[in-house]
């Protein structure tokens, strides 16, 4: 067993292998995202210098948390949560990625399982929110 | 430090600027070239671990695993054949090994691409006893195959849940979208 | 003398090969063969040839006269649907640009049931599901106005397309929910990874009105719905990989979904399971579910049947266990029966690659054709 400090806050409730962040987003996320959570033009969305950007508007934060891949993720609330602070921690590091405000447990069980009607059509009115605030994710992928 | 996170420190500190979104092989590459590549086994530890796991397999298969309708799949002893079903690297392979059409388990054959998107899983190897996260990624623009058609499912699932399932065609989102081969690529060691 | 002449004339018709001063054999008709009238033991087998996936074909067959009525291309990884009123066969498949490359098109062709000719197509966008072949691929309305085509891209969605002026109408996000289960003559539904139906509704032109989900009725980490749902009189029958049997219900506004029952017993639990592409097939008048079952662990889900169980879904009591290896049978991968009074049942196998014919009633083999595909998966009954 790994010891406690290396999970960190991604100690996952109930979870028989202590897997962290890193192999729930190979086992998760990494097959469509990509090792570089850098997507697949027009098809996949990237997360590197994406999500972050999300993660920075109050709209944002319910929308990456209801995506398809996020809401029905096989993982845990707490273990979700790990998840997309990893991804914000490992591909965007800098100044924007420290001051982000973390996803907790409780965000994500209050968010995930309002389902979402038209992905692209709320991801586009979203990004809309974020670009009258600062600099946006692109529309197109 | 998990072996995982260090393909991702690699990946992202030192490879995240050089490669280009092209080829999910070409990263993949020199993530393997690192220090997370799993060496040869001595053979005496194969042949320990051969006696102590005898048919089974996995360890999260319950009952015996069962003769596959087509192709072959994990029945027989534990085998070092990279050109076999029963290898333990393809416990949830559903197509042609690679291996047995001018690539090898884990890279396509000459001039075919490997998908930009993939299924990712985990297999156990008797030989270590570790469980391994493996992508399995198709090899697609050219037509099928048709050589060792392996047809193993093991925690494979349906088509709703599209990160455990090998029903769809992986090289869906390649340009050249016709299906050749399967790999199976370690991408490192599973749990603690 | 009479002797001598009666050897006389035998030796000559010995000569001429038996005909007595034969005319030669009329010049033939050069032409195309009819199909004959539909009959309900017509099938039609889909043979995705996963050796030659490119050269998928459809073919139909008459079990009566064991004879090859004909065929239907299908590219490339297809889908199959029959039109309501039996008319039109809808392939919804892909074809590249040369052969095994090149560019793609996905695309629905049409080809029209009394005649096997192709009357059209709609190409879609590249979108379309690339998937092992079911019930909910693609699916007309009920009152055939649109056609349905699954997306995976991986997004999931589907295709709203018109299939009388042949039209893409638009495009419906699923939010992760697959495949395309029509019902009535305006709601689809889809499959979810959280354990629930989707079910979306369209107005007249094919734009979504609203959609809902159900209450969860399955589990997917303990026990996943088969894809391979059974189309039924009043909606639809799903198995779980443990051998539950989900029946949905969508005959009301929305859909009813009966609390599960099992096909095996607490000792047979865990054991017995059913397996393989097509699973199970509904004799509808009788009531009767045919399963293809086999003894396995995690990881047997798509092994083929070595037994067919009959059920009777009134009392969801087992009827008869039909071991295939006494037929001489491959494991079964595909389960087809046919609707009318003297109803057959169709087992498909993809490892020997043959469809067999049986009796539904008393199992009894009639037929074993080894001529029907290289991987037959699906087997429809108009």
């Amino acid at each position: 067993m790994l010891p406690i400090a290396l999970l960190g806050a991604t100690a996952a409730v109930g979870a028989a292998a202590q897997a962290g962040p890193a192999e729930d987003y190979a086992l998760h996320c990494m097959g469509c995202h990509g090792v570089n959570a850098q997507g697949v033009p027009g098809k996949v969305p990237p997360l590197a210098h994406s999500l972050v950007r999300f993660m920075n508007s109050v709209e944002g934060r319910r929308y990456v948390l209801r995506v398809p891949g996020a809401a029905n993720s096989m993982l845990s609330d707490a273990r979700l949560a790990a998840v997309l602070n990893w991804v914000v921690a490992q591909f965007d590091a800098g100044d924007l990625g420290r001051a982000t405000p973390q996803f907790g447990a409780q965000e994500v069980a209050a968010n995930r399982h309002r389902p979402m009607a038209g992905v692209l059509a709320t991801r586009a009115a979203v990004l809309k929110e974020i670009a009258a605030g600062g600099p946006a994710p692109a529309a197109e992928y | 430090m998990q072996r995982l996170d260090r393909i991702f420190e690699s990946s992202a500190r030192s490879l995240a600027q050089r490669t280009s979104r092209r080829s999910f092989i070409g990263v993949l590459g020199q993530i393997l070239t690192g220090s997370l590549l799993i060496p040869l086994l001595p053979i005496d530890r194969i042949q320990r671990a051969e006696a102590a796991t005898g048919p089974e397999g996995s360890p999260a298969a319950p009952g015996k695993v069962p003769a596959a309708a087509k192709g072959k799949s994990a029945s027989k002893p534990y085998t070092e054949d990279q050109q076999s079903c029963e290898y333990w690297k393809y416990c949830a392979i559903d197509g042609f090994l690679c291996s047995c059409c001018g690539g090898s388990s884990h890279t396509c054959p000459p001039g075919t691409q490997m998908s930009v998107v993939s299924w990712i899983g985990t297999c156990h190897n008797p030989a270590d006893g570790r469980d391994y996260i493996v992508s399995y990624n198709d090899c697609c623009g050219k037509a099928s195959c048709g050589n060792c058609d392996c047809y193993r499912n093991e925690r494979e699932r349906p088509l709703y849940r599209l990160s455990r399932n090998n029903d769809v065609n992986w090289c869906m989102a390649n340009t050249g979208s016709d299906y050749h081969c399967t790999v199976s690529v370690i991408l490192g060691s599973a749990g603690p | 003398m009479r002797t001598m002449q009666a050897w006389a004339a035998l030796l000559a018709l010995v000569a001429n090969g038996g005909a007595v001063a034969s005319d030669p054999l009329p010049p033939e008709q050069f032409g195309m063969e009819p199909l004959p009238a539909r009959t309900p033991h017509w099938i039609y087998v889909v043979d995705s040839a996963f050796m030659n996936e490119i050269d998928s074909r459809v073919r139909l067959y008459d079990a009566d006269t064991h004879g090859h009525l004909g065929q239907i291309d299908a590219g490339f990884f297809p889908g199959v649907t029959l039109s309501p009123d039996r008319n039109t066969l809808a392939v919804g498949t892909t074809y590249f640009a040369r052969g095994g490359h090149g560019e793609r098109t996905d695309v629905v062709e049409f080809t029209d049931t009394t005649t096997l000719a192709i009357t059209g197509e709609i190409v879609l966008p590249p979108k379309r599901a690339q998937a092992t072949p079911t019930s909910f691929n693609l699916g007309y309305s009920s009152d055939s106005h649109f056609l349905y085509v699954a997306y995976i891209t991986p997004a999931a969605s589907f295709g709203v397309l018109d299939p009388v002026s042949r039209k893409v109408l638009g495009e419906i996000d699923t939010a992760g929910c697959v495949l395309v289960i029509p019902w009535g003559p305006d709601h689809v539904s889809s499959i979810c990874d959280s354990g629930r139906l989707l079910t979306v509704r369209l107005d007249a032109h094919g734009n979504e009105v609203s959609r809902a989900l159900s209450d969860l009725f399955f589990d997917v980490d303990t026990d996943p719905l088969f894809v391979q749902g059974i189309p039924t009189d009043q909606g639809c029958t799903f198995l779980s990989f443990l051998g539950k049997v989900h029946e949905v219900d969508f005959s009301g506004p929305e859909p009813v979904i009966h609390p599960p029952w099992s096909l095996v017993s607490s000792s047979e639990a865990g054991h017995w399971r059913p397996g393989g592409q097509q699973l199970g097939a509904i004799q509808r008048r009788m009531g009767r579910l045919y399963v293809a079952m086999h003894r396995g662990g995690e990881g047997s889900h798509k092994q083929g049947g070595t037994e067919i169980w009959v059920f009777d879904l009134g009392t969801h009591r087992r009827l008869a266990r039909w071991p295939v290896a006494t037929l001489k049978l491959a494991p079964v991968t595909a389960v087809q029966v046919s609707q009318d009074e003297a109803p057959l049942l169709f087992l498909a196998s993809d490892s020997v690659a043959s469809v067999a014919t049986l009796d539904a009633l008393t199992g009894q083999l009639r037929h074993l054709d080894r001529n029907l595909g290289q991987t037959p998966w699906q087997i429809l009954n108009p």
